[in-house]
């Protein structure tokens, strides 16, 4: 928290006196470097390519270019919001982010808190390791295992067998598409999750522990009234950074575990712009839907982190 | 404290970590740039000495054939995605024996250049995108929206019919020879803009039926000809050998059955051509209804796989090595071959036999099955408008037709990789019986498996009888006259029509299909659901299809 502090300390001086970022510059001339490629990259590949989301509005054609293609107006948004499915994928869209939202992203903060707990070292990190692991294996394997997990011969249905339940193809059963994908996700990434708490833990002032214990506060109420607190901030700031992807349930896992069968409550917008845009080569149309996903976790951003500002004065900015 | 100091530790990582990834990818970029510069540069001068000299030689001779090794010095760049199983021996072309054989014949070095394994497609919609195109593409040009037609008139490729007239003899002659073949490879105007990948009689047919013939014979059945004698054979499997899952196949985007079933009901699973040439939907069909009713009911006494919508290649091959299923529907080498050698390496008794397309009534010719066409789009080689030094080319890409080229592209190099016996090519023990690596690895380092070249008649891959005798059974259906050619071209403006409409057609057209079997949805719905893929605007599909099927019939 330490460096935190310090990098929005110096924003708020340069900001006030900007005759003063040229001997910044020359100050710190490292610090700079080493933030250049950084600033370069959002450059080059964030904010100049949003240059070419006006195709949205064209009859995109490669060889044309993006000023050579005729104007569309706004046929491309006309068609996807026309379109037989747009509620459902939209809900789809809305309810698997909602579900993630609620079990998914608690899920990290918990874990952290349980190894922040945790004395035996050794045992931290193991547990660390192995909740980490999830996260570097690839998507598809993932998805391979999910079906093997879940398929009519799998071990989850060999748990249920064991208590007299009966087997099903997990996989064909629309009802269990959310639940399945949002606690694979948690599977997937709570370790990773949790790397960002544990790291402002550390940064808690060790004297509000020991103040908390004078006080006659046990394990819990430390963890009450200091750690919570404590990781409040970043809490929040990761909250509102999920909240802004809202609209983005990326299509590979979903197109990976998706069937017919289960469209009515796995097809998400992605997925379903995947399927337009596999069969045609329809750029404008999936930047139209690109763009209207934007907006609204634009739109989101904007309206939690003033939310947040409100409730406990912190926010993203 | 030892914390604080860890975490300091890993956040040091991570910069490092990214600063190296960013580096990495701006390295890639600029390495990118420089080599394909350099390709650029050389073809440019030298192009302009070439076609002075060869103007003067070889002017008055006329549709003289050329000849090979070629006296030149030009070059140029050809994209191609690069075979799977070559990847792990060379990674160009060119440094493969057969790229180097191929080299030699000609008398040209081809500079290759291959997009990275499973980004065929999308490198070459960014190729497309780009102003600097190699001289020559080979890929599926029939993706292009609009078609071929419309990248000779965007100006991406030249049309290639001059070029053949004076400079490729060896596929004129071929052309000539087989107006069939003629009319699927070039535009609706009559265009040529492709050298073909042409395939041999096996290599058309390669999919259909198959069951367990050690399960037949054992339990005294025939060889199933009509649905009911399937009935009787898929009821035995499941009652009498235990199988979950009598009939199975592989579902993507819809269950694989090649139009199995479907064909004794003269319909199909989606686009089709009836018997007076007109383009039919199949789901729009009355008798459509009597397939659903079938599969119902199969699915219902348990005799399809009730997985079937998640029934992917791992799943469909535990399926049939595992005694699960007695059935299906699938390839002839990646399917019956790989089965046949797997599973009498289990199971000495293990056998499967290729059944012929499904009948209503004993006696009838299959109405349809798989059959694909002597052309493959996916495989052809346009000239771009990059290129400069055309007649080089056309005179190197002519080769492969001609027949030593034919010969080299589809067996590799005389007396390494074959043998002449009796004029008849035969791979050596090299190629099929190598200890070290599969027949498929050999054949990806000594020969072009899929390529802009005609399929030797002699060649085959099969290791099996049972696979020539498929080969027979699955060829008699009326599946030439029914199946719609996948060469028709829609406009830019209609394609796009038919992708926004299909998309939605399939997502519903695939939910109902799998809810009626299952039993989910009454099968008295069944007029409604024929409404609604109407209310999607199917007709107007059909209609594009049909326009489009009209053009490609009169080319």
């Amino acid at each position: 928290m330490a460096q935190l502090k310090l990098g929005r300390g110096k924003v708020a001086h340069a900001g006030s006196l900007p005759l003063n970022i040229a001997k910044d510059i020359v100050k710190n001339k490292y610090l700079y470097i080493m933030l250049s490629p950084v600033l370069a990259y959002f450059i080059i590949f964030q904010y100049f390519p949003m240059y070419g989301a006006i195709i949205a509005f064209k009859d995109f054609n490669p060889r044309l270019g993006i000023g050579g293609s005729a104007w569309a107006g706004l046929e491309h948004f006309k068609d996807f919001f026309g379109g037989m499915y747009f509620w459902r994928v939209f809900k789809n869209t809305l309810m698997i982010s909602f579900y993630d939202l609620v079990f998914g992203f608690p899920a990290p903060l918990i874990l952290a808190l349980l190894l922040n707990e945790v004395k035996n070292a050794l045992f931290k990190r193991s547990v660390q390791t192995i909740t980490y692991l999830p996260h570097f294996i690839s998507l598809v394997i993932i998805a391979g295992m999910i079906k093997d997990f879940t398929s009519s011969d799998g071990v989850i249905n060999d748990i249920i067998a064991f208590f007299g339940g009966e087997r099903v193809t997990m996989l064909l059963e629309p009802s269990y598409f959310r639940t399945i994908f949002v606690s694979s996700n948690i599977w997937q990434h709570v370790g990773w999750g949790t790397i960002i708490y544990l790291a402002a833990l550390s940064a808690i002032d060790q004297e509000q522990y020991e103040a908390c214990k004078i006080d006659g506060g046990g394990r819990w109420k430390q963890m009450l009234h200091v750690t919570l607190p404590g990781l409040l901030p970043v809490f929040v700031i990761l909250l509102i950074l999920d909240i802004g992807r809202i609209m983005s349930v990326g299509f590979e896992k979903v197109i990976l575990l998706y069937n017919p069968t289960t469209y009515v409550t796995a097809d998400v917008i992605s997925s379903y712009v995947y399927r337009i845009g596999l069969q045609d080569f329809q750029f404008s149309f999936s930047s139209a839907v690109g763009l209207f996903n934007s907006v609204i976790n634009f739109a989101l951003v904007i309206g939690s982190n003033w939310i947040s500002r409100k409730l406990n004065n912190t926010g993203l900015w | 404290m030892a914390n604080h100091r860890n975490s300091k530790k890993r956040k040091w990582q991570l910069i490092l970590g990214i600063t190296m990834v960013l580096s990495l990818l701006l390295t890639a970029c600029s390495g990118n740039g420089g080599s394909g510069n350099k390709d650029k540069a050389e073809p440019t001068q030298s192009a302009v000495s070439n076609t002075d000299g060869n103007g003067e030689s070889k002017g008055n001779e006329g549709e003289e054939k050329p000849v090979y090794p070629m006296d030149t010095k030009d070059t140029f760049s050809y994209w191609a995605p690069i075979n799977g199983n070559l990847i792990t021996f060379a990674t160009n072309l060119a440094e493969a024996p057969i790229g180097k054989e191929i080299a030699k014949a000609t008398g040209v070095k081809v500079t290759y250049i291959h997009p990275t394994d499973g980004q065929a497609e999308e490198q070459f919609n960014l190729l497309l995108a780009s102003t600097k195109l190699p001289d020559v593409l080979e890929y599926d040009w029939s993706i292009y929206p609009g078609g071929p037609e419309k990248a000779i008139a965007d100006g991406v490729i030249v049309p290639l019919n001059d070029l053949i007239d004076q400079y490729a003899p060896n596929l004129k002659k071929m052309l000539e020879a087989d107006p069939e073949l003629d009319k699927m490879v070039k535009t609706d105007s009559g265009q040529y803009y492709a050298f073909p990948m042409v395939r041999n009689s096996e290599g058309v047919v390669f999919r259909g039926p198959m069951l367990r013939k050690d399960w037949l014979d054992e339990l005294g059945l025939q060889l199933p000809v009509t649905v009911d004698d399937w009935h009787t054979v898929l009821t035995a499997f499941k009652e009498k050998k235990g199988a979950v899952a009598p009939l199975t196949a592989q579902y993507a985007g819809k269950m694989n059955l090649q139009d199995a079933f479907f064909g004794a009901y003269k319909t199909s699973h989606g686009f089709y051509i009836d018997d007076e040439g007109k383009v039919k939907y199949g789901p729009l069909d009355p008798q459509y209804k009597d397939v659903i009713t079938l599969f119902r009911k199969w699915y219902s006494e348990g005799l399809i796989d009730k997985d079937f919508p998640i029934i992917e290649r791992n799943t469909l091959d535990k399926r049939l090595l595992n005694g699960e299923s007695g059935a299906t529907v699938y390839l002839l080498g990646g399917g019956m071959g790989k089965w046949l050698e797997s599973g009498k390496a289990q199971n000495p008794t293990f056998d499967l036999v290729a059944a012929p397309y499904p009948v209503l009534n004993a006696g009838e010719k299959p109405f349809t099955g798989q059959r694909d066409f002597k052309y493959n789009p996916k495989a052809s080689a346009a000239v771009t408008t990059s290129a400069k030094n055309l007649e080089t080319i056309v005179k190197w890409l002519d080769y492969s037709f001609s027949e030593q080229g034919t010969l080299t592209y589809n067996f590799g190099v005389e007396g390494e990789s074959y043998t002449m016996d009796n004029g008849v090519p035969k791979f050596t023990d090299m190629i099929v019986k190598n200890d070290k690596y599969t027949s498929q690895q050999m054949l990806a380092q000594y020969t072009i498996p899929n390529g802009p070249f005609p399929m030797h008649e002699q060649k085959s891959t099969n290791t099996f009888p049972q696979q020539d005798e498929a080969v027979k059974i699955w060829s008699e259906t009326d599946a030439a006259k029914h199946i719609l050619p996948a060469f028709i071209t829609p406009t830019v403006d209609e394609s796009k029509k038919v992708a926004q409409s299909m998309t939605a057609i399939n997502t519903y057209l695939e939910e109902m299909f799998i809810k009626f079997i299952m039993g989910n949805e009454p099968i008295d719905k069944f007029d409604g659901f024929v409404k609604q893929l109407e209310d999607m605007g199917i007709r107007d599909v059909i209609d594009i299809y049909q326009g489009a099927l009209d053009r490609y019939n009169n080319r």
